[in-house]
């Protein structure tokens, strides 16, 4: 299972708005409509790991920051972020990290040991 | 300038991850025995709403890059058009007579007095002289973008009788306009649910005199964009009098809320007569404000004034009623002078952030991985990966991302 952090964004939000609107016409299932959204965690996922090659730097001051369950959460004030083509400046900004060590491939599902049954003759 | 490579980024790669999105769950779909249309439909959805997001840039489907392309000649065409009708428009001083180009006109009735609208997608420009009114002045309907009428049927009867203009609009709605004796204007749109605001800006024309500028502010209940006209400036004829008055207007759906100045619409023009009588009878009862019009915009809205905002009476009553009320209240909890001008006692307490420090609607927020974070004393130093960020309303996305920070 892929992290699910990435359904608050644009095109996260867009995409349970949009499965909300067909459940509420009941033309899905809200069981279908969390296997589009798992799903779509998987193609996020992917797509920023592959398909993205870019690098920003940022600045700024830190105001509050948060460790808690493997999770970040920072709060900074007046930030620069800065690529290599352009600026953007922000007073604040949240930032919200999980670990990117071990995504959720080693966590939920794999704790269910599942038995292996070793056949010896 | 905005990030080019991002930019172009950010596009194609939410393209490419509702393709896989849409690819992997429609055999999903199928198992669950749910239409491809469906499929279709939740794609379309998504792809809406990342659209009226703002969020992405240049993030268009094939279809809607056509219909883009469409709009723009449409656009362009209306434009030729609003040209062509600024041309043809006949602009008299109020106190003439319209006899002389009657002709001209694309007028149902025959009657004398008659008003000229020229056609125009944009503007509406009437001339109104008629002799009974000898102080009846034109105004300049400005109606927004959506309702923009393209023909006009005029019908009108002398003396009090209040004047009605029917503008048909471009998707075939009748927008039936009355104008009563004492200037009042009413726009009454049966289809749409809209709500209307008028106001009305007097200024001073070159010549002298003063002509009234209508700016329209149109608030469509469904969530449309609001649309601010420009006021009209050129081809203001010098005028004394001004029709429309301050007051609010709202379009009514298919139905009448219980209101003085609200008419029966039931969307024919056969209901004209029975209600220019009503209106008739509203004049009489009019005491020259509107009473309920402006309470009225919490409900559904009903009828559309044209005369923009600025009611007394009945809205400053309840003002004041409500303010007595919560004074009353005040007083009563805080058992001393308890006057609303002084600052509560408890304005120094506690130190808390402001709230309100983004200059946009959206929090700023990045979601994201973390490589490492480190902290050395105050200076934290930040390295991550693997982000989607929403800054000032715009989505941005990075591999990876180093950050310094000081807290």
């Amino acid at each position: 299972m892929a992290y699910q952090l990435y359904r608050n964004t644009t095109l996260g939000n867009s995409l349970q708005e949009s499965l909300d609107e067909l459940i509420q016409t009941q033309q899905i299932t809200p069981q279908l409509a969390l296997q589009v959204l798992l799903q779509f965690d998987k193609a996020i996922n992917t797509a920023l790991a592959n398909r993205v090659r870019n690098r920003v730097n940022f600045k700024g001051s830190l105001n509050t920051y948060r460790f808690c369950d493997n999770v970040w959460t920072f709060v900074l004030n007046d930030v620069e972020f800065r690529e290599v083509t352009d600026l953007v400046k922000v007073d604040k900004v949240k930032i919200v990290a999980c670990d990117g060590k071990s995504s959720d491939y080693f966590s939920h599902s794999s704790l269910i040991i599942r038995p292996r049954l070793f056949l010896t003759q | 300038m905005a990030s080019s490579a991002n930019s172009n980024q950010v596009p194609k790669l939410y393209r490419s991850v509702i393709e896989d999105v849409i690819n992997e769950v429609r055999e999903l779909f199928l198992d669950e025995g749910v239409d491809e249309q469906v499929l279709m439909e939740l794609k379309t959805l998504w792809e809406n709403k990342l659209m009226q997001s703002k969020a992405v840039e240049g993030f268009n489907t094939e279809e809607q890059a056509a219909l883009q392309a469409a709009a723009q000649q449409q656009a362009q065409q209306a434009q030729q058009a609003t040209q062509q009708a600024q041309t043809q428009q006949v602009l008299l001083p109020p106190q003439q007579q319209v006899t002389s180009w009657q002709s001209t006109r694309p007028t149902v009735t025959s009657a004398p007095q008659q008003q000229v609208i020229v056609q125009d997608p944009k503007i509406l420009q009437h001339m109104s002289a008629t002799g009974m009114n000898a102080a009846t002045t034109a105004a300049t309907l400005a109606l927004p973008t959506g309702i923009s009428p393209y023909q006009q049927l005029i019908t009108s009867q002398g003396g009090n009788l209040p004047q009605t203009i029917y503008l048909k609009t471009v998707d075939g709605q009748i927008l039936q306009v009355l104008r009563a004796a004492n200037g009042t204007q009413y726009i009454i749109q049966p289809q749409q649910q809209m709500v209307l605001q008028q106001q009305v800006l007097p200024q001073m024309q070159p010549g002298g005199g003063q002509a009234p500028v209508i700016q329209q502010v149109l608030a469509p209940l469904q969530g449309g964009l609001p649309q601010v006209l420009a006021p009209l400036q050129g081809g203001l004829p010098q005028q004394t009098g001004v029709i429309i008055q301050p007051q609010q207007v709202i379009l009514t759906g298919n139905k009448v809320q219980q209101n003085a100045q609200v008419m029966q619409m039931t969307g024919q023009p056969g209901q004209v007569q029975q209600i220019q009588q009503q209106v008739q009878q509203v004049q009489q009862v009019q005491g020259g404000a509107a009473p309920g019009v402006p309470q009225q915009q919490q409900q559904p809205p009903m009828m559309l004034q044209v005369d923009g905002a600025g009611d007394t009476s009945s809205e400053d009553e309840d003002e004041e009623e409500e303010y007595d009320e919560e004074e009353d209240e005040e007083k009563e909890k805080d058992g001393e002078d308890g006057q609303v001008e002084e600052e509560p006692l408890n304005s120094e307490d506690d130190v808390s952030d402001e709230e309100d420090q983004e200059l946009f609607d959206t929090e700023n927020v990045v979601v994201c991985q973390y490589d490492k974070i480190h902290r050395s004393k105050n200076k934290w130093k930040f390295h991550l990966k693997d982000g989607i960020m929403n800054l000032n309303g715009r989505d941005y996305v990075f591999s990876k991302a180093i950050g310094d920070a000081e807290w």
